[in-house]
């Protein structure tokens, strides 16, 4: 996201805990050790500040302080599961501290766990309403879980304040496309499209066009932002989709490919290359979508497709649990009630199979006539 | 012994041209001299063997400002359109189904394969719009010509009408040969004439397609007549639905989808040429519905069950009559069942 690399500089300043209030004890004193440790910290040296860190916190596990910077050493080493726990200890001491949340947000962002890292923006933002940075943050984060309509009404006060600001118009923009306000989003492309010719903005055109099911024309505004800038997150993830959509397999694939190599967690990409090898190359399907589903882990279409990965690999019980419990969210989902009566017929439950089948063929007819206790065709 | 004769018989076809068919021929001779002359083997045709177009040379269709016409030319057949001073003409590629119903042709131009917006009609002798289109402008005069597929529509075309030209969804037009043959059904047979020929009997196995229950082989013959799946997915309802036999048979109540009396093959020799004898099927009903199985008869009639239990349904812009899969006790003045 185009907001995200600055949102996580300024947010940057949060890692490094002085120890400014260490006095000068002796070699083998715990004080020393975390001295030495904050020394070798700031000096970029992060496997001994980690050992010193560590070597400290034997001797004092509660300090607050030593957690916090060895969290921040180890999300430095790119160690993001071990700074979130050593995060979560450090909260446990002091639920109240909030930088030491916002770094366990961004090592969770960090880590492509969005959901956990929009759990601790929530809470911080609760505390500090007016903070701007993590709103920045959450925003993309909802953005990334699909959760459109919360981006929406986190962005809009903040653009009001500044207007100006085209990153922020870039994701409300988003938002609002994503959401199917597309007059209101493209009004933002306009402010985009401003001060010149602009890869976001052909970007969020093709999210209106695509949105509209104008595929061409989605096509033409994704090479467009292409011509301007390759490398734009998620843009490679869409105009593969667009080609998807247009009978393009081939050109899909490569597309959602090279999303993927600059951004391996990327969802989009990787839901619709999972969908799209899931016919052809299943072994390569599944992680892809087991990727997506860490993106956006209650996201239906991603379970769906698990699910039908699972009943062509004859995971059938796996398959029919997880179609059950779609239907259970969503009891009007008729791809889900076909699916799921191919998995009751081969897990030889044929009545439970025809059910399902008499369901849709109802709710395809548009009746609406009370199916409980239905029977067999 | 017995694979090893075999064996040395394979081994000789196997350096003929057409290989695969010929290469089952030599053990399944009663299926590979009967197959050719199905409608399935007979599912697309080059233009230079096609008899519907060398028997009408001279094809018109007018379509509101737009003037078809399909012209024999030696072994080619050329579409031509023209609006006023405008002209577009392109040879055909192939000709996709046999023409019992209807004859629809694909041409290549700007890089895709385009299904003509004109099919030939049996029942008319006479070209119509196709079936697809009808209702659709036309909005350039390449679109009056035909319909631009997408890569995978094209390659979904080929898989069904041909073989060995259609892969994980890519169209190879090089190696696209004529109508639907064993490997179509049958899976790798390549795979299991060579163990055959080296005498691996185990290698040899091929799924055996003869013991599927009804909804397996629902599924397998639906993945070109579709399966009730697939129609289900769309929501479509209505006589539009008759055209797709699984689904319409998976929707008959004495359906059952562990019952190989109910499935496709019960009735239907894929091997031959379809029966149109309707008596002939009346043994398949009584397979379920008899007086010594104590179950349901007919109060009407005795013989030609199918003639009321499953009428022919009029496809509006089809020029043919499709028989109804769904299997049921026909009222009068009833509405088409979904």
């Amino acid at each position: 996201m185009l907001v995200c690399g600055r949102a996580l500089a300024g947010l940057a300043g949060f890692i490094l805990l002085t120890a400014g209030a260490i006095w000068c004890q002796d070699v083998s004193s715990p004080e020393t050790i975390l001295r030495h440790a904050v020394e070798l910290h700031q000096a970029g040296d992060i496997a001994g500040a980690i050992a010193q860190y560590r070597a400290y916190l034997d001797q004092v596990p509660d300090s607050v302080m030593a957690r916090s910077n060895l969290g921040a050493a180890l999300s430095h080493a790119g160690k993001f599961p071990e700074a979130i726990v050593e995060y979560q200890k450090a909260l446990e001491l002091q639920p109240a501290n909030l930088p030491v949340r916002m770094n366990l947000a961004l090592a969770y962002y960090k880590s492509s766990d969005i959901a956990h890292a929009a759990a601790e923006l929530e809470r911080v933002l609760a505390e500090r309403p007016s903070e701007r940075q993590p709103a920045l943050l959450l925003s993309d984060c909802y953005l990334r879980l699909g959760e459109n309509r919360k981006a929406i009404d986190l962005l809009t006060p903040l653009q009001q304040q500044t207007p100006a600001d085209k990153a922020l118009d870039y994701m409300l923009g988003t938002a609002l496309v994503r959401d199917g306000q597309t007059a209101r989003g493209e009004s933002l492309v306009d402010l985009i499209l401003r001060d010149g010719d602009s890869a976001e903005a052909h970007l969020l055109l093709g999210e209106s066009r695509m949105w509209a099911n104008d595929f061409p024309g989605a096509l033409a505004e994704f090479q467009k932002a292409l011509a301007i800038n390759p490398q734009l997150p998620s843009l490679n993830g869409y105009y593969g989709t667009a080609l998807a959509n247009l009978g393009d397999d081939a050109g899909a694939e490569a597309a959602f490919r090279k999303e993927l190599a600059m951004d391996p967690n990327d969802y989009p990409a990787n839901f619709q290359l999972g969908k799209l090898l899931l016919r052809t190359n299943s072994a390569e399907s599944r992680p892809c979508l087991e990727r997506a589903l860490r993106q956006r882990p209650n996201d239906a279409a991603t379970r769906y497709q698990i699910a039908l990965l699972d009943l062509q690999d004859g995971r059938t019980d796996e398959a029919r649990t997880a179609l059950e419990n779609l239907l259970r969210e969503n009891p009007n989902d008729v791809e889900a009630h076909i699916s799921l009566a191919t998995a009751y017929y081969r897990l030889k439950r044929k009545q439970d199979g025809n059910k399902q089948r008499a369901i849709v063929l109802q709710l395809n007819s548009g009746k609406h006539a009370d199916l409980a206790g239905g029977t067999s065709k | 012994m017995r694979v090893g004769l075999l064996a040395l018989g394979l081994a000789a076809l196997a350096a003929g041209a057409a290989q695969n068919d010929q290469v089952c021929a030599a053990c399944h001779a009663k299926e590979s001299a009967s197959f050719p002359a199905t409608p399935m083997a007979q599912a697309l045709f080059t233009v230079d063997s096609c008899a519907i177009l060398k028997n009408h040379p001279d094809l018109q269709y007018q379509e509101g400002p737009y003037h078809t016409e399909i012209k024999r030319e030696g072994d080619r057949s050329i579409i031509t359109v023209t609006r006023g001073a405008e002209t577009f003409s392109i040879p055909i590629l192939y000709a996709l189904g046999q023409g019992k119903a209807g004859q629809t042709y694909v041409f290549q131009y700007d890089g895709a394969i385009y299904e003509s917006r004109a099919s030939f009609y049996n029942e008319l002798g006479a070209l119509d719009t196709t079936i697809g289109d009808i209702g659709i402008k036309p909005q350039s005069i390449v679109e009056a010509a035909g319909r631009r597929l997408t890569p995978v529509d094209a390659a979904n075309c080929f898989a069904c009408h041909s073989h060995g030209g259609s892969a994980g969804g890519v169209l190879h037009l090089d190696s696209v040969l004529p109508g639907v043959a064993c490997q179509s059904c049958h899976g790798q047979v390549e795979k299991h004439a060579a163990a055959v020929r080296a005498g691996n009997v185990a290698a040899a196995k091929l799924p055996h397609l003869a013991d599927l229950p009804a909804e397996d082989t629902s599924e397998l013959c639906g993945k070109c007549h579709r399966t009730w799946s697939q129609i289900a997915q769309t929501g479509m309802h209505g006589p539009n639905t008759v055209r797709f036999q699984p689904y319409r048979l998976t929707n008959s109540k004495c359906y059952d989808v562990d019952d190989q009396r109910i499935r496709c093959t019960a009735c239907h020799n894929p091997h031959d040429q379809l029966n149109t004898n309707l008596a002939s099927y009346d043994s398949k009903c009584e397979a379920c519905h008899s007086t010594a199985l104590h179950t349901k008869v007919c109060s009407v009639a005795k013989e030609n069950c199918v003639t009321c239990h499953m009428p022919k349904v009029d496809l509006p812009g089809a020029h043919h009559q499709f028989t109804d899969h769904q299997i049921r006790i026909v009222r009068a003045g009833e509405s088409f069942p979904n």
